[in-house]
């Protein structure tokens, strides 16, 4: 493991690192990424065990601009727009794949995140290199958000420090978000992970009664159902009191095939319920009573999630950052209900982190 | 015949000692007594460690019922319904206790326990009032009615230990709904009690809110969800600084229409045929320490010429362990009990219902 000054670094010797598997760790506009050359299998390889990276969780690549991209995913018209908008920049920006990188770049759907960062040297590399490089954040998984070089090796065994070719360290990066994340494969864009760059979300649904709020939930356990078993799924239902967080869980739990009647957990934290057709446990947590977000973890939520269980969560903005430190094995499907002008109207958004 | 009894379902950790239907000592560790150890926010941490408190609660009870475990006759303990990792503490220990001094063990279900409260008699006084008559001056079928923080629920009592359940909640539990009225207004938690009194001051007819289910009673369900959004809505239309007699004004009167949602459908129950025989109601479960529901209640079973008992003390409408010692001791009779060299197949019922066997029994 090499550490290079960013004024010592040569683009040439870091093109030459990456032809020859190296993973490199280097600066962008948001955080240090980890770095290989995403059409390198052996490279791709060695980066999922440096990350300690479940299995399956998509990798998001770097490319230099417009065209490169259009090599390796079909990009439609939303697309296309965002690209004009906001490239470079801290968005990642996720289309249909060709299939043209290494197996485990893509998402099990066949789907590829592309961003371009604003960071010269690293669009200089990709240029002369050739072809997208990875730029997943150079920590391992569930560890600090990388600013600095020690926000990295602080939290590496000697094992994974040896997976590390060569580091261009460029000192204390600026506290900046990770980038936005964003699904464009679906008829309307949908906000995965907000960052600096805010796009409207335009997944918002009106609800007109407790009927369709349970459909609505119903429909979204439809689309997520294919993760059943694979990763623990998250409902984080957020929205004030009354709004129906209950009414939702219980679309979701008639959705399951539960028989049991969902009813609030608000007295008791926690109630699990069995789908017996499904070989499913349903989750129901309510944090409203909660003083820490800690508490989440007493009641054995780790567990819970390695169990790969379904989860409905209220009030889940109260435990946000210990449901974010799963993000990267877990499905979580962030929903908003909030009130809307007439007595039993709501309007209910989501989005996947 | 006396039983030693652990209740660690939520938030308190109780321990009572009975003998029959009279409580030796009842002790619970609150979380309004830590409040009050603490004086004031207590660290979370403390709050639902139920294992850091039960030796010293034991302690406790044994004392003040000057007791000691080899002489007591059994060990009980609450196995559900509850919170899993909290009922795990007292099942724990109560297994414990039974292996180690070779006492009968009695599951009990926590529901059961509120349901029998009433039957409670002090060591202080002699059951001479009207209320704390013994289970067998009860005549079958009798009506029970819990309302606490997780649960409401009416129950059909054909004999002690046989029960149906014939309306429950289907959404919030009348407790935890005043607790998030009490929230809305800016009280903290738990407010049900606060919403209490600050409602004497109050008029319930000065505000508006829609009855739950009205003319629906005979679906004979709760439902609260949709009364806490008309008050959140209430309370939004009308900005955000109340007078004191405004706040008033609104607990009395959500607390007013929380109650005759839970009155009217019980009056549904009392009218029809099917339970025409019910003499008595027995009546538990910490909302029922609530005065005015209490009146409530009283006035509609006077109607329909029915007794209602409620608990003799404050201390057994809450959570508590001796309701459980009490209903552990029916089991006992009924030889409901487990030897203790044969507990491994009883473990926590997080969703226990009382009418639904334990799925060792």
């Amino acid at each position: 493991m090499k550490i290079k000054k960013i004024y010592e670094a040569s683009v040439e010797e870091i093109v030459e690192v990456l032809k020859k598997n190296g993973l490199v760790i280097m600066p962008t506009e948001t955080l240090y990424g980890a770095m290989v050359d995403a059409t390198n299998p052996k490279a791709v390889k060695k980066l999922i065990t440096y990350k300690n990276r479940p299995f399956g969780k998509p990798l998001s690549v770097a490319v230099n601009d417009e065209s490169m991209a259009a090599k390796y995913v079909s990009l439609n018209e939303t697309a296309r727009e965002l690209y004009q908008k906001y490239l470079p920049g801290p968005l990642t920006i996720i289309s249909k794949g060709k299939h043209l990188l290494v197996k485990g770049v893509e998402s099990e759907l066949g789907t590829l995140g592309i961003r371009i960062p604003d960071f010269k040297l690293v669009l200089d590399v990709i240029e002369k290199l050739g072809h997208p490089i990875t730029v997943t954040s150079a920590n391992a998984s569930y560890k600090k958000r990388p600013y600095t070089i020690n926000d990295i090796l602080d939290n590496l065994s000697q094992k994974q420090k040896a997976l590390i070719s060569l580091i261009i360290d460029a000192g204390e990066l600026p506290r900046n978000e990770p980038s936005t994340v964003i699904d464009t494969t679906l008829d309307d864009p949908i906000v995965l992970r907000q960052g600096e760059i805010k796009i409207k979300e335009s997944i918002e649904v009106l609800s007109r009664s407790v009927e369709d709020t349970k459909n609505i939930a119903k429909e979204l356990w439809q689309k997520y159902e294919k993760f059943k078993g694979v990763r623990a799924i998250i409902f984080a239902l957020e929205g004030p009191m009354g709004s129906g967080k209950t009414q939702f869980t219980k679309g979701l739990a008639l959705a399951l095939g539960i028989e049991d009647e969902i009813i609030s957990p608000t007295f008791i934290l926690e109630a699990e319920y069995e789908a017996k057709d499904i070989n499913e446990i349903l989750i129901h947590i309510d944090t409203w009573r909660m003083q820490s977000p800690e508490e989440l973890l007493q009641l054995g939520f780790n567990n819970q999630i390695k169990q790969k269980h379904v989860f409905s969560i209220e009030w889940a903005e109260k435990v946000g950052n210990i449901i974010r430190d799963y993000d990267e094995e877990v499905i979580i499907i962030w929903v908003k209900i909030s009130y809307s002008k007439k007595e039993n109207e709501r309007l209910i958004s989501w989005g996947v982190l | 015949m006396k039983i030693l009894s652990i209740d660690t379902s939520c938030d308190e950790t109780a321990v009572a000692i009975t003998e029959g239907a009279i409580i030796l000592s009842n002790i619970i560790w609150s979380q309004a007594s830590l409040h009050a150890k603490w004086g004031g926010v207590v660290p979370s941490l403390a709050q639902r460690e139920h294992k850091e408190r039960i030796d010293w609660v034991i302690e406790k009870t044994l004392h003040s019922a000057k007791c000691k475990v080899q002489n007591l006759d059994a060990i009980a303990v609450t196995v559900g319904p509850g919170l899993a990792i909290a009922l795990e503490v007292g099942i724990s220990k109560a297994k414990e206790l039974s292996k180690k001094y070779k006492k009968p063990f009695i599951p009990v279900n926590h529901i059961e326990g509120h349901l029998l409260s009433p039957f409670a008699q002090s060591k202080y006084l002699k059951p001479i009032t009207g209320y704390r008559l013994p289970a067998t001056d009860i005549s079958f079928p009798a009506l029970g009615v819990v309302t606490s923080g997780g649960h409401t629920e009416v129950i059909l009592i054909k004999k002690i230990g046989e029960y149906k359940i014939i309306a429950k909640t289907s959404d919030d539990a009348l407790g935890e709904s005043l607790d998030k009225a009490a929230r809305l207004l800016g009280f903290g938690y738990p407010g049900g009690a606060v919403l209490e009194q600050v409602a004497k001051e109050g008029n319930h007819q000065s505000f508006n809110l829609p009855i739950p289910m009205i003319g629906r009673e005979k679906e004979m369900y709760f439902s609260y969800s949709g009364l806490k959004t008309a008050f959140y809505r209430l309370l939004e239309g009308k900005g955000k600084d109340f007078s004191k007699k405004e706040i008033s004004d609104l607990a009395a009167s959500y607390q007013r229409v929380a109650f005759s949602h839970f009155i009217r459908v019980l009056e549904y129950i009392l009218k029809s045929k099917e339970y025409s025989q019910v003499k008595q109601i027995l009546a538990g479960g910490g909302v029922m320490a609530n005065v005015s529901l209490r009146k409530m209640l009283r006035d509609i079973t006077k109607k329909y010429k029915i007794e209602v008992l409620f608990p003799y003390s404050k201390k057994l409408y809450t959570d508590n362990a001796a309701m459980i010692g009490i209903a552990a001791y029916y089991k006992f009779e009924r030889k409901e009990f487990l030897n203790p060299n044969n507990l491994d197949k009883v473990e926590r019922v997080p969703r226990a219902k009382v009418d639904k066997p334990l799925p060792w029994e």
